[in-house]
This record gives C-alpha cells, sequence and structure tokens, in this order.
C-alpha cells in the first residue's frame, strides 16, 4: 500500500555494468529492500549518477528501487568523452538499461521514466523508438525543453548544423549559479571531476537528430502512460514557456503541468528536491496497472 | 578544599527564555532514548552470550555488502560468498581478501568519493569521516547509510543502555547530563558535495536513525554554539551553571580537566554574567546577585573541584584505560566521590569494545560491532603486510589472557580486513568474550588525549622542521612527559655550533606536528597539550646513549627504538628530567 509515514530504509546501493559492444555502462541503483515501483532516471548533458548521492536514497526511502544509467561517456561509463555517440547507439544503450531495470524489479511493479533536462530529450527519443518495447508506466520530464534545437535554430542552421562533422568544441556555458542557489551544490558542479561541459559540434548533431525522432508528425502514437512535466516556477536555463507547449503537443494535451518553487534549473540541488521526489514518487507509485484510471 | 560554608550550595540561576523548546524536545525523546538504548544494550548482552553467533552473522553481513561491490567483483572476492556459510565462508574470506592497510585503500576511497557507494559496498556512503592519518594527510573512512545504521549508532545505543542501567539518574532531567562525546558543527568541508567530517559531529542528522539523544536540540550542544573549544565550553558552563547537573561524559579525560581549568579562567567572566542575567555580556536571563557571589568564593579556590560548582554530580565517564589512567589521580581531584564509567573503545575506523558495567580496566570484545581477527604483538605485521608476505591471523576464541595483539578488523562500511594498527591487550576470557583494553598504537608510544602521535609523525615533523631552519639532524629519542598540560619532549642531535636553538626548533617541529595530527592540533588549540620540548645535542650524543643501552642488554636483539615509554632518556643528557629546558 501507500505509505505516507516515511520510514528509514537501509537502502541497497550497487553499480552494475552493461557490456555494450565492448564498452562497459555504469548502472546504478538505489534500491530499499521491497521496492513497490522503479524509476529510470535520464540525466542530463553534464550531470550523471554521482549528482544523485542524496536523491537515490531518498527515492529509496519512499519505497522506490531508483536507477540511473550514466550514458556512454559520462559518470562512470566507458566511452569517449565530449562526445555523443550516434542516436541508434545511444537510444539502444538505454533501451538496454531500461530492460535490465524492467528484469530486474519483475513486471508487477510500476516502472516511472524520469528525464531531466537534456535526458527529457533522449527519454522522448527513447519512447518514440520503434525498437523499443520495454512496458513502462508513467513518464515525467523534469526541466526538460523537448525540441530545443528545433524552436531556436532556423531550417537553415539546423541543416548546417545536421552536417557538421566538426570535432571542434561546442561549450555548452552552463553556469552552476543557475543550476542551484546553494554554495555547497555550486562548488560541486564547478569541481566535478565527472562533468561533460562541451561537446564536440558534430555531437550536437546528435541531438537534433534525436528531436527529430520525437518532434516527426508521423511519429507512432505512443502508449497511454501517466505523463508529467515538472520544474521551478522559474528556470534560466530553458524558456519554460516554449517547453512547456513542446510537452503538451508530445502528449497530446494528456499529460499535466507542475511547477515546485523553486527559480532554478537543477531541482534536486534545490530546497524543493524534497517535493519533487515525493510528487514524482507518489505519481509513480500510483500509476500502477489496478490503479489506472 | 576550604570551606565555603553554606556557599557550597550550587550556583543557582534562574529560567532563562527560550528554555521551553528544547526542554520539551527532551521530554519527548526521553522515555524513547531509554528504550531504544535499552534495547541496544540487550542486543549486546545477547551477542556477548553467544559470541560465535555474532562474528559469524557480522561476517555476513560483511559478505553481503560487498560481494556485489564493483571493488569485490573486479578481484574475485565474490567467490566469497558461493562458499557455504559458516566455517567454510569463513576460511574463503580470509583466504581471499588480504590484509589491508588504510593507504592500500586509499585508490579505491578516491574512486568511492565519485561514486558515493557501490564500489567498496553496496550501501551509500552518507558523509566522510575525517581522522588523523599516518602519512601526513587526514584519513577518509566511509560512513554509509548501512553501518550508521546497524552498527554505530547501535553501539553508542548500548554504551549508554549500560550507562542508563547503572546511573538512570541521567535521565532525572534536561539538565542532569552534559555530554561533550557529541558535537554539532556545522562543516565547510567537502568532498565530491558529502560532507566530511570528525566522527563525533553529529550534524546534521542522517535520517530518522541517526543519533538523537534528549539533549540534542540543547543550545550547549546546537550548532549554534561556538565551535572553537573554549568558546563551547563557556556555553556548556553558562547554560548549566546553577542547574542540578548530575552526569559529566566526555571522550577524553582531558576534556573533563579543561572543563574544570576553563571554568577557573572564566571566573570572572561567569560571575559578571551572572550578575547581570548576561550570557558573555548579553541580556539572557535574570540578575542573579547571590548566584555570582557564591561562584566568585568557590572559583577564588585555586584548588576547587567540579562538585563545589555543582555538588549534584554523581557520575562522569572518558577513557580510562591505558595511557588515559594517567589521568585518573587528576580525576579523582577534581571529581571527588563522583562514580565514574569508562568510554567504549573505538576509533573513527570502527567500535571495538563497549562497555557493559564499571570495569576500567577491560571491556568485552564487541563481536557484534565488526568481524575481527589477531596477530600476536610481536609479530612485525607492518613489515609482513609491506611485503606482501602471508599472515596468520587468530580468531577472537583464539587469542590468550595476558596477551597483546594487533587488532585487525572488518567493519561494514567497506573497509575489510583493516591493520588498524592498534595494539591490544587481552585481559580474560569472560564467557568466550575476550574482554580487552587498547594499549598503544604500533609504532607509536603513547596518546595521552586521543592524538595516537606515531613514530613516523614525530620522525616527519622533525625532519621537515630542522630543514625549514636549515638545521642538521641526527639520531633522536622522543618520549612523552606527563605534565599538567602534558607533553612531548625529545632530544635530538645536531651540529655543536646550533645546540642553543632549542626553543626555535620546538616551535617550529609543534607548528609541523599540528598539520600532520589534526587530534595533536586540536588538543594544542585546547591546551590540553603543550608544545613538544626539544633539546638538542651534539653528534654522537644519543648514539653514545644508544651503545650504552646495548652493551647492559641483549646486543644482539637491540635494535634503536626512536620511541620511549617516558622521558626519563633526558636526564642523562641534561641532568633534569624530561620537563625541564635545556
Amino acid at each position: 500500500m501507500f505509505d505516507v509515514k516515511r520510514v528509514p530504509r537501509d537502502v541497497r546501493r550497487e553499480i552494475r555494468h552493461l557490456k555494450r559492444e565492448g564498452t562497459r555502462l555504469a548502472l546504478h541503483v538505489w534500491r530499499p529492500e521491497h521496492p513497490k515501483a522503479a524509476i529510470f532516471y535520464f540525466h542530463g548533458l553534464q550531470s550523471h549518477a554521482g549528482w544523485l548521492w542524496e536523491t537515490g536514497p531518498r527515492f529509496a526511502e519512499n519505497d522506490i528501487a531508483f536507477y540511473v544509467l550514466d550514458r556512454r561517456g559520462s559518470g562512470l561509463s566507458e566511452g569517449a568523452r565530449d562526445e555523443l555517440a550516434d542516436a541508434d547507439t545511444l537510444l539502444a544503450d538505454y533501451a538496454a538499461g531500461v530492460a535490465e531495470v524492467r528484469r530486474a524489479v519483475g513486471s508487477a511493479i510500476p516502472l516511472g521514466l524520469f528525464g531531466h533536462c537534456l535526458g527529457g530529450s533522449f527519454l522522448a527519443a527513447l519512447m518514440h523508438d520503434p525498437e523499443f518495447d520495454v512496458p513502462y508506466d508513467a513518464v515525467v520530464f523534469c526541466s526538460s525543453w523537448l525540441g530545443k534545437l528545433h524552436a531556436t535554430l532556423s531550417e537553415e542552421q539546423r541543416c548546417a548544423l545536421a552536417a557538421d562533422e566538426s570535432d571542434d568544441p561546442w561549450n555548452a556555458g552552463l553556469a552552476s549559479a543557475d543550476f542551484t542557489a546553494d554554495a555547497r551544490f555550486q562548488r560541486f558542479i564547478d569541481e566535478d571531476p565527472l562533468a561533460v561541459r562541451r561537446l564536440t559540434r558534430r555531437s550536437r548533431s546528435v541531438l537534433l537528430n534525436l528531436e527529430r525522432r520525437y518532434l516527426d508528425p508521423s511519429r507512432s502514437p505512443l502508449p497511454e502512460v501517466a505523463s508529467a512535466f515538472l520544474s521551478g516556477h522559474l528556470d534560466p536555463i530553458i524558456d519554460l514557456n516554449d517547453a512547456q507547449r513542446a510537452f503538451i503537443q508530445l502528449t497530446n494535451g494528456k499529460g499535466e503541468l507542475t511547477m515546485l518553487p523553486t527559480d532554478r534549473h537543477y531541482l534536486l540541488f534545490t530546497e524543493a528536491r524534497d517535493r519533487l521526489i515525493n510528487w514524482t514518487s507518489a505519481f509513480v507509485l500510483l500509476s500502477g496497472g489496478d490503479r489506472v484510471g | 578544599m576550604p570551606n565555603i560554608g553554606t556557599t557550597r550550595a550550587p550556583v543557582r540561576t534562574r529560567t532563562s527564555p527560550g528554555e521551553t523548546r528544547w526542554t520539551t524536545y527532551w521530554s519527548t525523546r526521553r522515555t524513547a532514548f531509554a528504550t531504544e538504548c535499552g534495547a541496544a544494550r540487550a542486543d549486546l548482552l545477547a551477542d556477548l552470550a553467544d559470541p560465535n553467533g555474532a562474528q559469524a552473522r557480522v561476517l555476513e553481513d560483511v559478505v553481503a555488502l560487498g560481494a556485489d561491490s564493483v571493488h569485490w567483483r573486479e578481484r574475485g572476492y565474490d567467490a566469497v560468498a558461493s562458499a557455504a556459510p559458516g566455517a567454510a565462508r569463513t576460511d574463503a574470506f580470509r583466504r581471499l581478501l588480504p590484509i589491508m592497510r588504510y593507504e592500500d585503500f586509499i585508490p579505491l576511497v578516491e574512486r568511492e568519493t565519485l561514486a558515493k557507494g557501490g564500489i567498496l559496498s553496496c550501501s551509500p556512503v552518507l558523509r566522510w569521516l575525517k581522522t588523523s592519518g599516518t602519512t601526513g594527510s587526514s584519513k577518509r573512512v566511509p560512513y554509509t547509510q548501512h553501518w550508521l545504521t546497524s552498527y554505530r549508532i547501535p553501539a553508542m545505543q548500548a554504551m549508554w543502555g549500560t550507562y542508563l542501567t547503572l546511573h538512570p539518574e541521567i535521565l532525572d532531567t534536561p539538565y542532569a547530563t552534559l555530554d561533550t562525546q557529541t558535537v554539532r558543527d556545522g562543516t565547510a568541508d567537502f568532498i565530491e558535495g558529502v560532507a566530511y567530517q570528525a566522527v563525533s559531529n553529529r550534524h546534521p542528522r542522517l535520517g530518522g536513525l541517526d543519533w538523537n539523544p534528549p539533549w540534542y536540540e540543547a543550545p550547549w550542544m546546537g550548532p549554534d554554539a561556538p565551535t572553537s573549544h573554549e568558546g563551547r565550553m563557556y556555553h556548556r558552563i553558562r547554560h548549566l551553571l546553577g542547574r542540578p547537573l548530575q552526569v559529566i561524559t566526555a571522550i577524553n579525560p582531558s576534556t573533563l580537566i579543561s572543563l574544570r581549568d576553563l571554568l577557573a579562567e572564566f571566573g570572572d567572566r561567569l560571575v559578571e554574567d551572572l550578575r547581570a542575567g548576561t550570557f558573555d555580556g548579553r541580556p539572557w536571563n535574570e540578575p542573579d546577585a547571590d548566584a555570582a557571589d557564591r561562584l566568585r568564593l568557590i572559583v577564588k579556590d585555586p584548588d576547587f573541584a567540579l562538585t563545589d560548582i555543582w555538588p549534584t554530580l554523581r557520575l562522569y565517564s572518558c577513557w580510562l584505560s591505558a595511557s588515559a589512567g594517567l589521568y585518573q589521580r587528576k580525576l579523582d581531584k577534581i571529581l571527588p566521590g563522583v562514580a565514574r564509567l569508562p568510554f567504549m573503545s573505538c576509533g573513527t575506523e570502527g567500535v571495538t569494545t563497549l562497555p557493559v558495567d564499571e570495569a576500567t580496566d577491560a571491556q568485552p570484545l564487541a563481536v557484534g560491532q565488526a568481524f575481527f581477527e589477531f596477530v600476536p604483538a610481536d609479530v612485525p605485521l607492518g613489515e609482513r603486510i609491506a611485503a606482501g608476505k602471508p599472515v596468520r591471523t587468530l580468531l577472537f576464541d583464539e587469542v590468550k589472557p595476558g596477551a597483546d595483539y594487533h587488532l585487525i578488523m572488518s567493519q561494514g562500511n567497506g573497509l575489510y580486513r583493516l591493520w588498524t594498527g592498534d595494539l591490544y591487550r587481552v585481559h580474560r576470557v569472560v564467557d568466550g568474550v575476550p574482554w580487552v583494553s587498547f594499549t598503544r598504537r604500533d609504532g607509536s608510544f603513547h596518546s595521552f588525549t586521543g592524538e595516537k602521535l606515531t613514530e613516523g609523525q614525530v620522525t616527519d615533523a622533525l625532519r621537515c622542521g630542522f630543514a625549514d631552519l636549515g638545521l642538521d639532524m641526527g639520531l633522536y629519542l622522543c618520549g612523552p612527559q606527563w605534565a599538567e598540560p602534558p607533553h612531548y619532549v625529545a632530544v635530538v642531535e645536531t651540529r655543536l655550533e646550533d645546540t642553543h636553538r632549542a626553543d626555535e626548533i620546538s616551535a617550529r617541529v609543534d607548528a609541523v606536528l599540528r598539520e600532520i595530527n589534526i587530534e595533536y592540533g586540536s588538543k594544542r588549540d585546547s591546551c590540553r597539550l603543550d608544545s613538544i620540548r626539544i633539546h638538542l645535542v651534539p653528534r654522537d650524543a644519543v648514539g653514545a646513549y644508544i651503545e650504552n643501552g646495548r652493551q647492559h642488554g641483549n646486543a644482539a636483539q637491540y635494535k634503536y627504538k626512536p620511541f620511549q615509554a617516558d622521558a626519563e632518556f633526558v636526564a642523562a643528557f641534561t641532568g633534569t628530567q624530561g620537563d625541564a629546558r635545556v
């Protein structure tokens, strides 16, 4: 049943490895002894599972098994740094990760997919990937600007970007103060040796490719699952209005919008963290098959 | 002790504003705390009644935590989990996993700082514990959720369960107990975002199962109290002056002595605060001229005891064995007629013994806290480990009373088969459980007040200090000098023309020691240790002294040992006791 009282749990923390064509990917988990639901988290551009050391245990205390796959080239996963693999490879990695999680937690409990910032774009593309057939029960996009490149670049610019095969670095220009107002977390972000702060220009064309997969008007319809968009009431990094509009289009108007009390981008490093975790926990827990409808 | 007549009544104070919130908290926690501590003590006693079962359970837990960790899988240690539970698994554990020094764990700790769990053990790292290292930098001990909730906090609760069983007055009133074992300081030190602080700093609480005594919200304990030793002590005294204090608990006996010394030092300030109803000069409560007068009379006496300030005192607790026992005479003087209980034997790396009664010479091995192994003290364990040579260890039921042993422990935080560097003496075996006490650090000679100064640290500090001043350094001898406060004394060879620079080099070496041993630095800051004093002697003077010793002892086995058990050697060079300066 759904417990409203938070009971201290002995949280299991493991790092499993997925072998993907010779590359070892780190799949992180924070798991309670008897999970009632699971969440698979898609991290953003510069973050990785190492940013979630306080988030994972909190989800676990809510009876949620919390999984994060360090994207190829990010966190503890192998792969070229500052470089994105092609879209098919990335989506196949994620599909394998989600399948592994579904296998680990079984089919009896709900599985939620959670995309943060750029992770939301990976998530949306995976949801529309015809090869992806793992059942899931809920989707949360958090501070994600879906379709950002399509919204901010002209067709001519997008064509140029798609053709760009250069190794030249593109600096994301992210400032830790935009992520959080907490000095401890700002310092962590600034000094994190595993953070990805730039990409090759070629990699940006991968991001464009991902967007096309979920913005394509002829895309297949999505499963009817509970969907939500979460953000602070302000966000210094994304255009919230456009992000919400894109989400509504993606879900054909069936998703819900929720704002939490912060003006920073990385909600998990703000005072809104616990509300985000509790809200998401309830959203996913209650999305189980016998509760829908 | 002069007779101050009716002034021996406690110095009373009047209630200040703001007391209600924390005393209410105290009231709501009082019964639950007693219940939790009683249950933990019952668990401890059950473990001591079945030590084999307790050790087997701990090993199962260590294996369960480790087998799926990245490190165990990479090294193939996860094969231990395939061995049948019981003797076969114990054998596999001791055969497959090597004995480790802390420095052997450093590369793994580096990886764990990035992952925050999963590398060394399958539990989230909630905090990094800071403690003195032997190589110049502080250690980082992973404070995992599992270790916190299943080991460290139950150990605290079991010890307090013993205290409460023997002295229930601990919970008589919110003002009955002054607990200096624990502090609550904000930390500014983080490793990859995770707090890095001393184990005794229990702020903030890490979840609902973290340490939570009824006085957790007391103003003298909270994070608003000053962080300096003197400032925090003033806070404690001012808040508890005039209250019916019955129990003072500390880890180090030097803390209790410091409390009394600072009462004397702060006497005038305290008297003025009482008279004006202020707290460090700021308005706080009702003025109390009578209490101020009584306190003035008490602290005027140079030999006043803590029982003069608080006649209600019934109990104190702190480390009382090994070198800490040197403080006993002083403790008897400042706490006359007050009962005593020992603190557990522990380090940041884990708990070794837990008190179950008043015994001060030894305590039972805490068989439910770690999987323990022992190696006879005469085995040069450090050399063997460094050389990668096999070491045969003994289990807890194989040690002999009267013998000293190196301690190796596998804790539920991922630091498996850790050679602690501590030597323990087995005093007796009770119902199959060894009762042991910490005797000394391997390779070190002394720890007056928890600083655990090692030979390596002193050697490094001397070399560094001499080099900084451009002095030549030869052989040296170093030993502890008991005094108030105690200090270390060293005789060091140098060029004849530089032997007048003793004060200069003493100050320099003291400064280096403060840097490389944070406990030494902390105790120096709080005046619980005095500066190391160095006597400079001409070249070959120490060599000649050693040769003289060789001639009077077993020449074949005589070995230069820089560390001495005491400071008597100083007289051979100066004709004075070690305390005197050249």
